[in-house]
């Protein structure tokens, strides 16, 4: 933004307070997914620090997979922790990927509550990146808990990435600050007939940083690395 | 220069501090007067009449049939020795306490810039702990522990005595050789080659004395010249702060629990907060009726002092604990004791302040949730091809 164009801004906060023009998209720092379609679909090269992010959409169709590549381009810089409420974390796949296992937690909580206070404590002791596997199933009470969480990881300059398996709650909705939807459009043969990967078409549902509505087709790559 | 500080027994003192009426009166200290047992204190007058430490309580009650005879009230004797160390220990970290209990030790060498005046130092430190246990010390300088130990017993309160280094001899001259700590054996032999004072000690030879009674004894000796070769073992302010309360009857109802740990937090914290002091531990013991101690230990991520701050961690864990019995004791703990103005930096940033490691915060949450609660993964290319075998899941 052009000096001139700061300082009018400055001077019509001062006199108009709130009522002032302010940048529509806040300034962020974001934290990359290791993913370059991801990171363009974001608008802001990655996930947003100190935020939620959610990804949404059904079963079989990347969410986690995504989200342990982020956990483990993320390990490779600092410690992270992956809330893994169904157990579904794979450290075989993580190693292969290249991340760094001694940096990641891996928190087994009993109930949303124990996860929540599990993630307050971890991002205010200073990990960077914070994966939750939340199913739908034991999802319930966490409008009451987020708001608590939320100021938490804002504080402490963390990255919440939220894995849903359905769409997202009205609360979540609300709180998040980025929301992908994720579909399987079809899978991907090579000429031989072998199956290739999975395409998936990611879709920003919600976007408080940049403009939202972009969509990105991404495939996951068969068999697994 | 070392200051010898005298007080009568902790246990009187306390208990003259509980009842001050038995303040010039004969008190016998150790159990009532027809119980077993020994005395273990006696005031001035009660030693006039021939009482003395050691003694049976019969003994000592046909020797002062008047005297009033009481058990040892031990909390007390411990809090009143506690906050003499603690006073003495206001004026230089450089004190030791003497196995005699109401006595202890400061040097003064690093005092002068702060007190160039050594009298106005001695009569502010008779004057401060007269304030605080009620009665006035009697105080010696000299050059040694020893020494000084003399000079204070010869001393009154008020009127120290002060020893200066080059006339160290001559002062302990003048006392009988039971003034220094000798065996039984060579006390004997010193009255039989009619050495009776210090005075005569210090005429014969350190390599004569050698040849007579052997090296040991020349610990003796150097005492008598002056020379005191103990060191100064000092006295470390607790590092523990503890509040502690008998339950009588047992209780087992989890409203009074909370109510009554409510209160020691209090405790706890005025404590911390007179010292100028946070807690990242509290433990809990629970002393079961028939049944084992439970212990509960709780964490914080930052040091804490005030009561609200402690009680809202010790709160849940003292519900969750598996209490099995009804409880005859509940007692507070306050452990890892840092300096509570580490907290005020952190207020001018962004942040609350509080930076806690990230295996700190592991270890509270395996504390508060369970060993499993937070693990790591570890991949074993050297198992079988199972996932349950590649994977090997270790607390973190």
């Amino acid at each position: 933004m052009p000096d001139r164009l700061q300082q009018a801004i400055t001077v019509l906060q001062s006199r108009f307070g709130s009522a002032a023009p302010r940048p529509a998209a806040p300034p962020c720092a974001a934290r990359p997914s290791g993913i370059a379609e991801i990171d363009a679909l974001t608008g802001i090269g990655g996930w947003p620090v100190g935020r939620l992010s959610l990804l949404a959409g059904p079963r079989g169709c990347g969410k986690r997979t995504l989200a342990q590549r982020s956990l483990a381009t993320a390990s490779r810089e600092g410690p992270v922790a992956y809330v893994d409420f169904p157990s579904r974390l794979d450290p075989e796949f993580l190693s292969r990927i290249d991340a760094r296992l001694d940096h990641l937690l891996v928190v087994r909580p009993n109930s949303l509550r124990d996860g929540m206070a599990s993630i307050r404590v971890l991002a205010r002791a200073g990990v960077d990146l914070i994966g939750i596997d939340l199913p739908r199933a034991r999802a319930a009470g966490l409008d009451a808990e987020l708001p608590h969480l939320l100021h938490r990881v804002a504080e402490a300059d963390c990255t919440l990435l939220l894995i849903h398996d359905a769409e997202a709650d009205d609360a979540i909705r609300y709180y998040a600050s980025l929301i992908l939807s994720f579909q399987r459009s079809a899978w991907v043969f090579s000429r031989d007939g072998d199956l290739k990967g999975l395409q998936v078409d990611a879709a920003v549902v919600k976007n408080r940083l940049a403009p939202p509505g972009h969509k990105q087709r991404w495939i996951v790559p068969y068999p697994i690395p | 220069m070392i200051c010898c500080v005298r007080t009568p027994h902790p246990s009187l003192l306390a208990a003259w501090l509980q009842t001050p009426a038995w303040r010039g009166r004969p008190l016998v200290l150790g159990g009532l007067a027809h119980d077993r047992g020994g005395v273990r204190a006696v005031s001035a007058e009660a030693r006039a009449q021939g009482v003395v430490e050691g003694m049976s309580l019969n003994q000592a009650q046909q020797f002062a049939p008047d005297a009033i005879f009481e058990p040892v009230d031990q909390e007390a004797t411990a809090r009143v020795r506690q906050s003499f160390l603690a006073t003495l220990h206001r004026f230089t970290p450089d004190l030791a306490a003497a196995p005699d209990p109401g006595c202890a030790f400061l040097r003064l060498d690093r005092l002068t810039l702060r007190w160039p005046d050594r009298a106005r130092l001695l009569a502010a430190i008779t004057r401060t702990i007269d304030e605080v246990i009620g009665m006035a010390p009697v105080l010696g300088v000299a050059c040694s522990m020893f020494v000084s130990d003399v000079a204070a017993k010869h001393a009154t309160p008020g009127t120290p005595v002060v020893v200066e280094p080059d006339q160290t001899r001559a002062y302990l001259a003048r006392f009988p050789i039971d003034t220094l700590p000798l065996d039984d054996d060579l006390r004997e032999y010193l009255e039989l080659l009619g050495v009776r004072t210090i005075g005569r000690l210090q005429a014969i030879s350190r390599p004569a004395f050698r040849r007579q009674f052997g090296i040991k004894a020349l610990d003796v000796y150097d005492l008598a010249m002056g020379t005191d070769r103990r060191r100064l073992q000092r006295f470390r302010p607790p590092v523990r702060i503890e509040a502690s309360e008998p339950l009588e009857p047992p209780v087992d109802n989890t409203q009074a629990l909370q109510f009554i740990a409510r209160a020691l937090a209090e405790q706890v914290s005025g404590s911390l907060l007179a010292q100028g002091l946070g807690t990242r531990a509290v433990r809990i013991m629970l002393n079961q009726e028939s049944a084992p101690v439970l212990t509960v230990e709780v964490r914080y991520a930052y040091p804490v002092t005030t009561a609200a701050e402690l009680f809202d961690g010790v709160r849940p864990r003292l519900l969750r604990a598996s209490i099995i019995a009804p409880l005859e004791r509940i007692t507070l703990r306050a452990g890892r004791l840092e300096p509570a103005y580490i907290r005020q930096p952190g207020l001018l940033i962004r942040r609350d302040g509080f930076q806690e490691s990230i295996a700190d915060a592991v270890a509270r949450l395996q504390e508060e949730y369970g060993s499993l609660m937070v693990q790591r993964a570890e991949v074993r290319s050297d198992a079988a091809p199972l996932p349950d075998h590649r994977i090997l899941w270790k607390p973190a």
